[in-house]
């Protein structure tokens, strides 16, 4: 084995959001001179202004850091940086597995909450060595003795050796790479053996084509290098390799241990993908690296654009947007309401307010979102079983024999006085208790099934509202179940809009197909005519309001000197109007198609 | 030819809801006024030529005219007959406020050939003036009334406001009967709008941003405030009250006696070109329309080195879209409506096609009339006509 490869670790850190690990990843890369201070911009690895805007990370990175350790001996220590949200466990999975070890980072005020957790025991599989850190000691309300407990109780590790520390003030960061070095094994690997290069993201570069980010497992790659991809056979030759500095750096050859880029003109992003092992063409591998199993979305809408005309570009940019994050998937849908645009299916609820985010600021444009949706099971009269991820295509309520939804196994850490509140949401929420136990002192560990539906729906605000904040929540698909559903539609002034079509369970129909219409007669606004809004289950109205006439819209006075001020008004009222969908003769807001998103149970 | 604005930026104090550009003559400097009226005799000057055939209607507005001494007004009107005579039958108004008006001021502005006389009543309650910062007093506006009336004014115009804070139907009703007891010629109804950067704006409405979707819109703190509804109802009461006392609404604020309609104002609304004169003045000829630079000092300054007193950024040549837009959105305020053949005379083409679109989209629904060569909106729509002039911008 190569004497190199053991002076280098590779490792990541597993944090809750907020809980500091962005702030960590800074103060190490500062610490070890990757970086000078001037140049630090603040929080280096969430490079998307939207990551930074939300303090979270979306997107892996990479980088790689040099640190002369007390040993005498300089380590190449590269940290891949992971996602903290449910939403991206899958992500998460992504970079431990290009890992040998991570640092578990618990806020000291906070403790362990359910998406450390989920993480933590995805590291456990991968058999990562995990090295707790209890990060923000210097806030005064810091208990890192109940921390340390709570470690031990939660997850089982020793945590006697925790280091204490404070990203912000920089406490701690020293001894957290010292333990990096002794404790996180080196990568094995032979780099004499044939290559095998495990690719844990991919990025596309208008010039450079697809970029492969990945971990050399074994062997060795350079410029020049027949490279094959192992799933497809497909091969290129390698034009560049090199490591993240933390920007891009080109090096003549990564080597079995190392973890960086290579660049092939690939034009296709989908010749990269994710999992995927590249070989040596001239020399290939017998079997590749296991991948992952792949990521499913769990939630869709509805994207159209407002102007008919934005349609082409919508498409391309969701094509672009695919090109860097594969788990987004779309496909062209036609609504009479909305005309053409796209269903698109997301990880959950946020990568799904991320991609849409993106879109309009990133590709500048202006779209309706409909509700969130989850795929329902169908079995109809003619024994086929339909996939239905958007409520305007569930079939007649004659030809369905029965529907079945989507169900999620949900944990939920939360402090013991929130239990009641807690089991009192998942019963409104139609959930299953299946467990419970005392993870510490004074912290609860819950386990329900619930639909996942309903978790699209408002659960997250309100498992945050009825306990302060305090409670923390992950989950995973765990099947389907028969449910007694219905299909919940809106007419507008006579007109059915099949975009705002919801399913919901029986039992729940009536509420909220009252309480759609309410809001929805705060939305709408006044017309020169009266508009009915209906919600109907079949033919059959269940509540009605009415939007009554406009009555006054003048301007009071024009004369010579405001002529041009009074027409830019109504240029503007013009401009405020186009962003409004008009189906039939109302002209709809787009916040009215995610009305039912907005009301309470 | 066209008409000419004189604008004499200068009151007493402020009105809460007032966004033009004026002076509070309590807090202005010592001699502002005389700055100003040796700017604008210099730019009378200049001007002249804009109006070789001289100009069809004039109109001294503010601000308030009527704060001015005799003396500065006096100086005033000279310079205006001087540099812009005008024949006797020429409409000649000047807008003033009660409480600034004395009965010599009102012997010098009738001596001078003003034969329009616009009042700013607002509301004939004391309250109702108080809370929107009127100066004046509703005896003072009945002093006023009486005053014009004695020294012969027999063009008289009246403006009231509705929506104001704490008004209601009973007291919009009373404003509307003691106005119309003095048997005005003409009456201006305004509907209190809330502008950016008044007091009033600030005071009643507030930005919020929803925390769903982001969108930001302006919420109305309507607690006091008459409400859309009631707002209609005056406005419909009004509109008819005046209709039995032989009043014509010939356009969507203002009714008349026949045969004393604002000339002035009718060519604004017709798309007739227009100078404006003094400081913040808007001027529009041959489809270039500009403004004068507001700051009095900037403006006697720039005068006096022999250069336009411009406001840069309120320069703008109307492209023949912009133009055709106007016409419309102006003229469908009017009773009669946009005259089909003067637009096919000044733009060359016929506004049904142009507008054909948008004809067409309301051809059901008993919108627009047309009919012995003018297209009009229906009256029933006149509350509600930005939603319809929206199409033509």
């Amino acid at each position: 084995m190569a004497q190199a490869s053991q002076r280098i670790r590779n490792f990541s850190i597993i944090a809750h959001i907020d809980h500091g690990k962005s702030t960590l990843a800074d103060r190490l890369i500062e610490y070890t001179g990757a970086l000078s201070k001037r140049e630090m911009e603040a929080q280096v690895l969430d490079s998307m202004d939207l990551e930074r805007e939300r303090g979270i990370t979306i997107k892996l990175q990479a980088v790689q850091l040099s640190y002369p350790a007390k040993d005498g001996e300089i380590y190449q220590l590269n940290l891949i940086d992971t996602p903290g949200h449910v939403d991206f466990t899958y992500e998460v999975s992504r970079s431990l597995a290009a890992c040998e070890g991570a640092l578990l980072v618990v806020d000291a005020v906070q403790g362990i909450e359910a998406q450390t957790l989920a993480n933590v025991y995805l590291a456990l599989e991968n058999n990562l060595e995990l090295i707790s850190v209890i990060n923000k000691i210097d806030l005064p309300s810091a208990e890192p003795e109940r921390v340390k407990q709570e470690i031990e109780d939660v997850i089982g590790l020793d945590a006697s050796e925790a280091i204490l520390a404070s990203a912000k003030t920089g406490i701690g960061i020293e001894e957290i790479l010292e333990r990096i070095v002794t404790m996180v094994p080196p990568p094995q690997g032979e780099d004499q053996a044939p290559l095998k290069a495990l690719i844990f993201d991919s990025k596309f570069d208008a010039y450079k084509g697809a970029i492969s980010y990945v971990r050399i497992v074994e062997g060795r790659v350079s410029k020049g290098t027949k490279m094959k991809m192992m799933s497809s056979g497909k091969s290129f030759e390698v034009t560049e390799v090199g490591v993240f500095a933390p920007s891009m750096r080109i090096v003549d050859e990564l080597k079995a241990g190392q973890v960086g880029f290579i660049c092939a003109s690939i034009k296709n992003v989908k010749d990269t993908q994710v999992g995927d092992t590249i070989t040596d063409a001239e020399n290939p591998a017998d079997i590749p690296l296991p991948g992952y199993r792949k990521a499913t979305p769990m939630v869709f809408c509805g994207l159209y654009p407002v102007e008919a005309s934005d349609y082409n570009r919508l498409r391309d940019s969701l094509e672009k947007l695919h090109l860097n994050d594969a788990s987004l998937i779309y496909e062209p849908e036609t609504s009479i309401a909305l005309g053409f645009g796209f269903r698109c299916g997301f990880l959950g609820l946020l990568h799904m307010e991320i991609v849409q985010e993106r879109l309009e600021r990133e590709y500048d444009l202006n779209m309706i979102t409909t509700a969130p949706s989850v795929i329902y099971k169908v079995n109809t009269l003619k024994g086929e079983v339909l996939s239905i991820d958007n409520p305007s295509n569930l079939p007649t309520v004659d030809q369905i024999v029965s529907i079945e939804e989507p169900i999620v196994k949900a944990t939920i850490l939360v402090p013991s006085e929130y239990v009641g509140a807690i089991m009192e949401l998942n019963q409104e929420k139609r959930g299953t208790y299946s467990n419970m136990d005392y993870v510490s002192k004074s912290r609860v560990r819950l386990i329900y099934e619930l639909p996942l539906s309903e978790i699209v729906f408002d659960y997250f605000d309100q498992l945050k509202s009825r306990t302060k904040g305090y409670a923390s929540l992950d989950y995973e698909l765990s099947g389907y179940k028969e449910t007694d559903l219905v299909k919940i539609d809106v007419l507008l002034n006579g007109e059915m809009v099949d975009a705002l079509s919801f399913i919901v369970h029986r039992a729940k129909s009536y509420n909220r197909g009252r309480k759609l219409v309410e809001k929805l007669r705060g939305i709408i606004p006044r017309h020169m005519f009266e508009i009915p809004i209906q919600s109907v289950i079949g033919n059959k109205v269940i509540a009605r309001e009415t939007v009554s006439a406009m009555r006054k819209d003048v301007l009071s006075k024009c004369y010579g000197g405001d002529i041009s001020r009074k027409r830019k008004l109504l240029e503007k009222q013009k401009a405020g109007k186009k962003r409004m969908k008009q189906v039939g003769s109302v002209e709809i807001p787009q916040d009215a198609f995610m009305a039912v998103l907005q009301i309470e149970d | 030819m066209p008409s000419l604005y004189v604008h004499v930026p200068f009151c007493i104090q402020k009105c809460d809801y007032c966004a033009f550009y004026s002076h509070s003559l309590m807090e202005s400097p010592k001699g502002l006024i005389s700055v100003y009226l040796e700017g604008l005799e210099i730019e009378m000057v200049k001007r002249q030529k804009d109006a070789p055939q001289g100009v069809s209607s004039l109109f001294i507005g503010g601000g308030t005219p009527t704060v001015l001494t005799e003396t500065d007004l006096e100086r005033l009107l000279a310079m205006i007959q001087r540099y812009f005579p005008m024949d006797l039958g020429v409409e000649k108004t000047m807008e003033g406020n009660p409480g600034t008006l004395t009965d010599e001021k009102i012997q010098l502005i009738r001596s001078f050939g003003i034969n329009r006389f616009s009042l700013g009543i607002q509301s004939f309650s004391d309250q109702l003036l108080s809370a929107v910062g009127r100066v004046h007093t509703v005896k003072q506006a009945r002093e006023a009334i009486r005053g014009l009336r004695k020294a012969g004014f027999k063009n008289l115009n009246l403006d009231l406001m509705f929506g104001l804070p704490a008004q209601d139907m009973r007291i919009w009703q009373a404003s509307i009967e003691e106005a119309l007891s003095y048997s005005p010629e003409h009456l201006s109804l305004y509907g209190l709008m809330l502008e950016e950067g008044t007091p009033l704006y600030e005071q009643y409405v507030t930005t919020t941003t929803l925390a769903f979707n982001k969108s930001s819109s302006v919420i109305l703190q309507v607690d006091q405030l008459p409400d859309e509804d009631l707002q209609t109802e005056m406005y419909e009461w009004a509109v008819k009250r005046l209709r039995h006392e032989g009043y014509r609404q010939y356009e969507t604020s203002n009714f008349a006696r026949p045969g004393y309609e604002c000339q002035h104002n009718l060519g604004y609304w017709r798309g007739a070109d227009y100078l404006g004169i003094g400081p913040g003045g808007v001027s529009c000829l041959n489809r270039v329309r500009w403004k004068n630079i507001e700051e009095v000092h900037a403006y006697k300054n720039l005068l006096f080195k022999g250069q336009s007193p411009l406001d840069k950024s309120g320069q703008e040549v109307l492209s023949l879209r912009v133009c055709m837009a106007e016409r419309m959105i102006l003229g469908l305020r009017l009773e009669e409506g946009v005259q089909l053949k003067a637009f096919e005379n000044d733009f060359g083409a016929d506004l049904r096609d142009i507008y054909r679109d948008v004809l067409e989209r309301y051809h059901n629904r008993d919108i627009f009339i047309i009919q012995g060569g003018y297209i009009c909106l229906n009256p029933k729509y006149s509350f509600v006509a930005n939603s319809i002039l929206q199409e033509f911008v």
